[in-house]
């Protein structure tokens, strides 16, 4: 049963289509990021369900209630924005608070519901503080505080950690999690980060230029994306353009086998190939040749780039016991699974994009 | 090395230090001097010094009166202005270009208009056989004759002082974030809370400072109660002018000068004072 619809949901700006006709169903207590580059609409969609940007066209339905022309301040759901908005001349307290003083909430339950939300986001102490007095990372829990306080029925976070530095990031990464799971709000993320993304949500969808091109759990969105553009987007992929085959594609003369391979046979197709699906092996063996020509160490793991005939391949080969499986300019054989591969037609836009 | 660098600012702001020496504290002291000078009708200015000036001006109930007046003009002029000019500032930053540009160019425009082509224009609206006048015989309610009475002087500066309390407000709203609002009406806020509980106190220090230079400028404006004011209602630097070109009594012009420097200062000194405090604890 879906608690949030949205239902073909446009925003056009003049003759530009920032988003284009999103189909969404998030159930109760389920966390999703909107993931996609910049500009693609994820901001837009984003407001549209708050109530701050007006839908061209398409509905917003809200635990069975149709919202789409409801003013933000009745729609009652908590927004944490990208530059947190906290109002400057008010303590960490009475931001908290302020959204509990609109609902008319008396003093003393005030209070303690400040008190709890404060203590969540473990802030108890900063209460008298001023927003000016506090790092990024304690603004941010503040502005969770102060949207999860009034209990609304949906979260909605426009980059909420893209403000803070990477290892604050990270940790900040787990503790909305945690917070999350602890409150069990429907949680709506946008983010440009697919680390962030795939860490944290339950569901992933992928937003390119304002249309919806895939929305499933992290693992899914990672191992089968839907397209080149989200293969290449999500995490490292090996794209290399040829001829499919039955099993696999022809690539200047060099046979790449893969299982999973929808396209037509003789038609051009492009087939992916995750970094650490390969593995290296002694020159002469495995599929494809070629030489080391870069090693990058990355701390869990290596990465080398591989000259070969298709291509540079870029192979990620983890750091368990320290031992290198090949050095700067050896040739090595390069091997995998055909089941890790896949194929798929290429596309008039994907080769638009590789021109 | 450390006498040297430390010279160095003195030399670098002479040039305005011997401007400011010129052309503001030399004739302000000669003024004060002059002020404490005695005056015969038949002679002129005498050389013996008395207080007698200003005990004159300070119990004239003339002189008690135009002080009074020109205080609360100023006053009711910046209330106006902040009435006016807040709300107007906001709607300015909500605006999107071109219109913005053509109402800010509107708000300015009073200041590119020379000040006496302005008052002529303004006693042509409000003198008795103005358009106002025409307008309200024609409606039945006989003539109305607003010039040369203290509304006059009220809407001619309100109208001129208007830019300098609608660009500080503005400044200071396009300094806020603008997620404020929105944040605002998301927890629960109508349009209206948002702006007086979230931007107001907020914009505060801006219309304080608007608030300071409008009554300053009103306080100590000459032109336009000297044209719409006509002879009778006289405000402060009407007066002065008076004493000096009309009576030649310069030294009791000189006094009167002073006196409302003085107060005007003090009433500065005092409302920049509550600006401050005000600052401190909202920028802490
Ligand atoms: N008020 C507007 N008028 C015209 N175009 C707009 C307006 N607001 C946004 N757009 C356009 O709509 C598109 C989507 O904008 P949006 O802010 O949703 O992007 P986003 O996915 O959030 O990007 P980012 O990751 O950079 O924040 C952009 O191309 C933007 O230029
Ligand atoms: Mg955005």
């Amino acid at each position: 049963m879906s608690f949030l619809t949205l239902n073909s949901l446009s925003k056009i700006y003049g003759n530009f289509t920032a988003v284009d006709a999103v189909d969404l169903e998030v159930s109760k207590g389920e966390f999703v990021s909107l993931l996609g580059p910049s500009g693609c609409g994820k901001t837009t969609t984003l407001q549209m369900i708050a109530g701050l940007a007006e839908p061209s066209a398409g509905t917003v339905t809200l635990d069975g209630r149709e919202i789409t022309r409801e003013k933000p301040n009745r729609r009652g759901l908590g927004i944490v924005f990208q530059t947190y908005a906290l109002f400057p001349h008010m303590t960490v307290a009475q931001n908290v608070s302020f959204g509990l003083e609109m609902r008319k909430v008396g003093r003393a339950e005030r209070d303690r519901r400040v008190a709890e939300a404060l203590a969540l986001v473990k802030l108890d102490r900063f209460a008298d503080r001023y927003p000016r007095q506090l790092s990024g990372g304690q603004r941010q829990r503040v502005a969770i505080a102060r949207a999860l306080v009034i209990e609304p029925p949906v979260l909605l976070l426009d980059e909420p950690l893209s403000n803070l530095d990477a290892k604050l990031r990270e940790e900040m990464q787990f503790e909305l999690r945690r917070i999350q799971q602890t409150v069990g709000t429907t949680t709506i993320m946008v983010t440009h980060d697919q680390g962030e993304a795939l860490s944290i949500s339950d569901r992933v969808v992928v937003m390119e230029h304002g249309r919806m091109t895939q929305a499933d759990v992290p693992a899914a969105v990672y191992d089968h994306p839907a397209t080149e553009f989200i293969s290449s987007f999500i995490g490292k992929m090996n794209n290399i353009p040829g001829i499919a085959l039955k099993l696999g594609i022809r690539a200047h003369g060099v046979i790449l086998p893969a299982t999973d391979c929808p396209a037509t046979e003789g038609e051009s197709a492009v087939l992916s190939l995750r970094p650490e699906r390969i593995t290296i092996v002694p020159a002469g063996q495995g599929h494809l040749h070629g030489v080391v020509s870069a090693r990058f160490f990355f701390g869990s793991h290596w990465l080398f780039n591989v000259d070969t005939a298709v291509g540079q391949i870029i192979v990620s080969w983890p750091n368990t016991d320290g031992s290198l499986p090949a050095s700067q300019g050896q040739p090595v054989g390069l091997s995998w699974l055909p089941e890790s591969a896949r194929v798929s037609a290429r596309t008039q836009e994907t080769s638009r994009i590789d021109a | 090395m450390t006498a040297r660098t430390s010279s160095t600012p003195w030399f670098l702001s002479l040039p305005g230090l011997i401007f400011f020496l010129g052309m503001v504290v030399l004739p302000l002291t000669l003024t004060a001097v002059l002020s404490f000078h005695a005056y015969d009708f038949n002679i002129g200015v005498l050389d013996s010094y008395t207080l007698s000036n200003y005990t004159t001006v300070l119990s004239d109930p003339y002189f008690l009166s135009i002080f009074w007046r020109t205080l609360r003009i100023a006053f009711i002029t910046t209330v106006l202005c902040v009435v006016i000019g807040v709300p107007e500032a906001y709607i300015l930053s909500r605006m999107w270009n071109p219109w913005r540009s053509i109402f800010l160019l509107v708000i300015i425009g009073p200041l590119l208009v020379s000040v006496v082509v302005r008052s002529f224009g303004w006693s042509m609206l409000l003198g008795s056989t103005g358009l106002i006048s025409k307008a309200s015989i024609m409606l039945g309610l006989g003539p109305v004759r607003i010039l040369y009475s203290e509304a006059a002087i009220v809407i001619a500066l309100v109208h001129v002082m208007l830019p300098f309390m609608i660009i500080p407000v503005w400044t200071a709203i396009q300094k806020l974030d603008p997620g404020l609002e929105p944040a605002a009406w998301s927890l629960g806020a109508s349009r209206f809370t948002a702006v007086r509980r979230i931007i107001l106190p907020q914009i505060s220090l801006g219309v304080l400072s608007g608030s300071l230079i409008v009554f300053g400028l009103s306080a100590s404006s000459f032109a336009i109660p000297g044209l719409l004011g006509g002879r009778r209602l006289k405000m402060a630097a009407t007066v002065v002018y008076d004493e000096y070109m009309h009576e030649l009594n310069w030294p009791l012009g000189a006094a009167i000068a002073f006196i409302v420097l003085v107060a005007n200062l003090l009433i500065m000194l005092a409302y920049n004072r509550m600006i401050e405090a005000k600052a401190r604890k909202v920028l802490g």
